[in-house]
């Protein structure tokens, strides 16, 4: 027993180390465009600022949207962009999914020792997503300070359990979508970028849709659960927060659920031969 | 081939691409119509919590506003400085050059070959959103809607000239995906494809008024409106016009740069 859990150590630790193995690789990569990489972190950053200043506009007319204010919003919009920055940053890979298997390329992955997801999450870096971490952070720092909500040491610990969380439903919905490309194929499928759309949706309270949008995004492919849930409880709005708690499950759900297809879907691939 | 033959060709074959293509295009039109259902809910909500006019705007004449944006933004969507920044890595830049053509001539056949296609199935969809939220407003009249296109014509000039400045801009980095990131950054905010430039603080509006990007999304959509009086029109159509000459004229000065700066990739 003892022996066996030792081993499952080592194979996770090895796990972790060749995932970071890979990443490294595709920094020197990216890093060969120097200037491109630094203007993509400004520019990744722009974007941001620029969505904040377009609610912040809106909030100059009117005082609350449906009841939730400004700093609400904008912890909902730097959540959105916090995750995204995860994704992007260490497991940009799923958007090359498509491609691997379309060209063949996928073959490689199946013939080396480590898990083809893990492969997959590591094969890309998108340093985009440096950009949309640090300012996600500036920001939800500063709507934290905005918000007369006081910050008990357990309600820290729970913002991080939340971000945690929320991080993981949107690496899951990544992967989950990205393996569709084991049944469609395609050079690049549209169907990973189709549902990463959907999150423009949990850009904003969910309260101000209708019920099917809410049902989409709370049931179907759970974005509110990355943006809205989680700030309906960090900021202590009684109405919505509990099934905020529920955040961490629906990361494990999620996830399990992505990992599942991607299995399925690697029981049918066939390499495009060559 | 002579004269305008080789640049129909060109446009034609872009034509047949986009059809090869048609569904990847489709879906991401699909795409992008998320956000616009998401326009149309927050403006939804905030003009249910405050009747009457917002900054000047009804709901209606701020789902028309939507919707030409989307429109518009529909057309010439983001190659061109990918496809740039493709063709110099792996080298194919080599045989544009070779070519007995005007290279920016050629890019822009490509681009706007595509662009009738492009404005009807963003009408198409854009209709579907406009029949589930209770219909939008019209041009007033037949002067209106004729102006409106001549205003959409001259927009997409600016939105070809810009996007065609900014992929000179591959010569030097090679890779651009940060500069295409931060050009559609700053052409959302300042254009009014987020929100109508009046709703801006007036520094901004300043700032805003003596760029480009006005011109591509801002006012064609309001001359769809009627909100300008005939003087104010015939002014910006004259400044759109200015930048769609100067940013054209622009690509064309960066295009002489980058020739002497040219780095042929392969072999």
């Amino acid at each position: 027993m003892a022996a066996s859990v030792a081993s499952g150590f080592r194979s996770a630790r090895r796990l972790v180390y060749l995932y970071f193995r890979c990443l490294g690789q595709q920094m020197k990569a990216i890093l060969a465009y120097e200037a491109d990489f630094v203007v993509l972190l400004f520019s990744a950053a722009l974007v941001q600022i620029t969505g904040v200043f377009f609610i912040w506009t809106i909030f100059q007319r009117i005082p609350s949207i449906n009841g939730w204010t400004f700093w609400q919003v904008v912890m909902m919009y730097a959540l959105i962009f916090v995750t995204e920055g995860v994704g992007s940053l260490f497991f940009e890979g799923t958007w090359q999914l498509s491609n691997l298997v379309y060209t063949g390329k996928f073959d490689q992955m199946l013939v080396r020792p480590v898990s083809p997801i893990v492969q997959v999450l590591a094969c890309a870096v998108g340093f985009n997503g440096l950009g949309n971490l640090v300012t996600g952070f500036v920001l939800i720092g500063i709507s934290m300070a905005n918000v007369p909500v006081p910050w008990t040491l357990g309600r820290l610990l729970m913002l991080a359990i939340l971000i945690v969380s929320a991080a993981t439903i949107r690496v899951a919905i990544n992967l989950g979508s990205a393996a569709t490309a084991f049944w469609i194929s395609a050079p690049w499928s549209m169907i990973p970028m189709f549902v990463h759309q959907l999150g423009e949706f949990a850009k904003y309270p969910i309260t101000i849709y209708s019920l099917a949008v809410q049902a989409m995004i709370v049931i179907a492919i759970p974005f509110a659960f990355v943006s809205f849930f989680p700030t309906a409880w960090v900021f202590g709005v009684d109405a919505w927060s509990l099934p905020g708690l529920l955040t961490p499950l629906v990361a494990i759900y999620t996830m399990l659920m992505a990992v599942t297809i991607f299995r399925v879907g690697l029981r049918r691939y066939e390499s495009s031969g060559h | 081939m002579t004269g305008l033959g080789k640049y129909l060709a060109m446009a034609r074959t872009s034509i047949e691409i986009w059809f090869v293509y048609r569904t990847t295009f489709v879906l991401n039109m699909i795409g992008s119509v998320f956000y616009v259902f998401a326009m149309f809910y927050l403006w939804q909500t905030i003009f249910l919590g405050s009747p009457g006019a917002l900054a000047g705007f009804t709901w209606p004449e701020m789902k028309a506003y939507l919707l030409v944006s989307f429109v518009l933004g529909s057309l010439m969507p983001w190659f061109a400085e990918w496809n740039m920044s493709i063709d110099l890595k792996e080298g194919r830049i080599a045989i544009d050059l070779a070519r007995p053509i005007d290279f920016q001539a050629s890019r822009f056949a490509s681009a706007v070959g595509p662009v009738p296609l492009e404005f009807c199935s963003a009408v198409a969809v854009g209709a579907v959103v406009a029949f589930m939220f209770g219909g939008i407003a019209l041009p007033a009249d037949g002067a209106h809607a004729a102006v409106f296109l001549v205003s959409a014509a001259l927009a997409t000039l600016i939105r070809f000239g810009l996007v065609y400045c900014v992929s000179m801009t591959a010569f030097w980095t090679t890779g651009t995906d940060g500069i295409t990131v931060g050009r559609m950054a700053v052409q959302n905010l300042l254009s009014g494809a987020l929100i109508p430039l009046v709703f801006f603080p007036d520094w901004l509006r300043a700032v805003a008024a003596v760029l480009p990007f006005q011109g591509m999304i801002s006012t064609p959509a309001l001359t769809y409106l009627g909100k300008m009086d005939a003087p104010t029109t015939a002014l910006m159509l004259g400044v759109q016009a200015f930048w769609a000459i100067g940013l054209i004229l622009l690509g064309r000065l960066a295009w002489r740069g980058a020739q002497r700066v040219v780095t042929i990739n392969g072999g």
